[in-house]
């Protein structure tokens, strides 16, 4: 460790009387069982005695091994993904078609994952609609460089939602053969976002009041871009979120955006059509 | 066309081998420096969505394993930058170059959390008895601020104060170590 400030020889607490008891919030919620917040530890100095209070309750936590229902949990989530990825590679190889004439498109693990891939039912497909698949323009190459895996496939304009149903700042479940997810029309600006939280693939639920999509598992929330917005960098700027007692402890990719249009009346998605 | 997938090769099935083996002994490598439940159950899917997503399944077993730590370790670090930040002293600086406070190599990678467990006792053994007593009471025996407070003959303040500077004093002793 280097570049440390220097120490006050003089203990502490006479800086920040507070201090201790301050502290003691994070010594509790971590003997607890639960999780500590770092907006419970001041500087540096508490930062290093968080670590250490961190290592001693671990080294003699009786109950440091991981749950079962986690590994089962999270092993199911492992073999869908890798499943996934290998069931979108099969078609492999793909000659690149030079005439634009069909959806040949590259896909990357990244987000193959980031759809969410949960389930054992269409997971290729569930993919494709979440993100990826979407139109090819004739004339142009559909072969998208930005990916790793070829894959075929074919999808749809489905409406899912009438302009007149979505006022400014609602939002509209939706749900296809392919993924679920919802319309939101954001002042004015109309999007569809997929309903699958980014961090473990729990499903959202929109709060009208919060007009944020909320994930029942961690607490994740999401704005109407998609974008995480109960972070730690949002809620330095905003000095909070919604009731929320503290922050989101991790930063998240955004949700999906499935290509949305808007015909009339009609709000329609781009969706993989069902195998 | 070039293809940048790093697993270029790997068979169906063989990533859930790599799981089985090494989860356990993942989550507590990272339970032992994150201390909870919750935040290393985090920690570790992240760990194994990274792997899913990048690790090449085709290497050797050594190369994987220290992959695998490899990324826990980023991970933990990435953590732990959280309580790094400053927000009253600005003292933000700090954070950006931090590194795990433990580039020993022998303390990468422990089966379970005995090296730690190891660091904990010689560190308490070197502090003024009342510092010791107190981390004892709290942290081995788990008692509350109040049995603690009531074994010490002290106050419930003057006991959350006591715990402070032994924490205090303790960190300035582990930093000495490295």
């Amino acid at each position: 460790m280097t570049d440390r400030p220097e120490h006050d020889p003089q203990p502490d607490a006479q800086a920040d009387p507070g201090a201790p008891e301050r502290f003691e919030r994070y010594v509790d919620a971590l003997l607890a069982g639960g999780r500590p917040s770092p907006d419970d530890i001041a500087g540096r100095d508490e930062a290093e005695m968080a670590r250490l209070a961190a290592e001693m309750s671990a080294a003699v936590d009786p109950d440091a091994g991981p749950d079962p229902a986690f590994l089962e949990q999270l092993r199911a989530r492992m073999r869908d993904a890798d499943r996934g990825i290998a069931a979108a590679r099969e078609p492999l190889p793909l000659r690149p078609a030079t005439g634009g004439d069909r959806g040949v498109i590259r896909l990357s693990r990244r987000q193959l994952l980031q759809g969410g891939l949960i389930g054992a039912a269409g997971i290729a497909a569930g993919a494709l609609g979440a993100s990826v698949l979407r139109p090819t323009e004739p004339g142009r190459d559909p072969i998208w460089s930005d990916g790793t895996a070829l894959i075929s496939g074919e999808g749809e304009w489905v409406q899912v939602a009438s302009t007149g149903d979505l006022p400014e700042g609602s939002a509209l479940r939706f749900s296809t053969a392919a993924f679920d997810g919802y319309v939101v029309n954001d002042a004015g600006e109309i999007r569809a976002l997929s309903s699958v939280c980014t961090h473990m693939g729990c499903t959202l639920r929109w709060r009208s009041g919060w007009k944020d999509f909320r994930c029942p598992c961690h607490g994740a929330s999401f704005d109407l871009k998609g974008q995480l917005a109960n972070g730690r960098s949002r809620w330095r700027q905003t000095g909070g979120y919604a009731n929320d007692e503290r922050a989101y402890p991790i930063e998240l990719p955004d949700l999906i955006r499935p290509a949305v249009k808007v015909d009339g009346e009609r709000i329609l998605v781009w969706t993989a059509k069902q195998a | 066309m070039a293809d940048d997938n790093p697993r270029p090769a790997d068979q169906p099935g063989r990533f859930e081998e790599i799981y089985d083996e090494h989860v356990v002994p993942i989550y507590r490598f990272i339970h032992a420096r994150v201390g909870n439940r919750p935040d290393a159950e985090d920690l570790t899917a992240q760990v194994f969505m990274r792997a899913v997503e990048q690790l090449d399944t085709t290497r050797e077993p050594g190369q994987i394993a220290s992959w695998l730590y490899r990324v826990s370790q980023n991970a933990i670090a990435d953590y732990w930058r959280a309580f790094y930040r400053l927000p009253v002293i600005g003292t933000e600086q700090v954070a950006p170059g931090w590194e795990p406070a433990e580039p020993n190599a022998a303390r990468e990678r422990p089966s379970d959390g005995e090296p730690s467990t190891a660091r904990v006792k010689s560190l308490l053994a070197r502090l003024p008895e009342r510092y010791r007593i107190v981390l004892e009471l709290r942290f081995l025996q788990r008692l509350s601020v109040a049995e603690t407070a009531q074994r010490m003959g002290v106050s419930h303040g003057n006991a959350k104060i006591l715990q402070y500077r032994a924490l205090r004093r303790a960190a300035l002793l582990g930093d000495a170590d490295d």
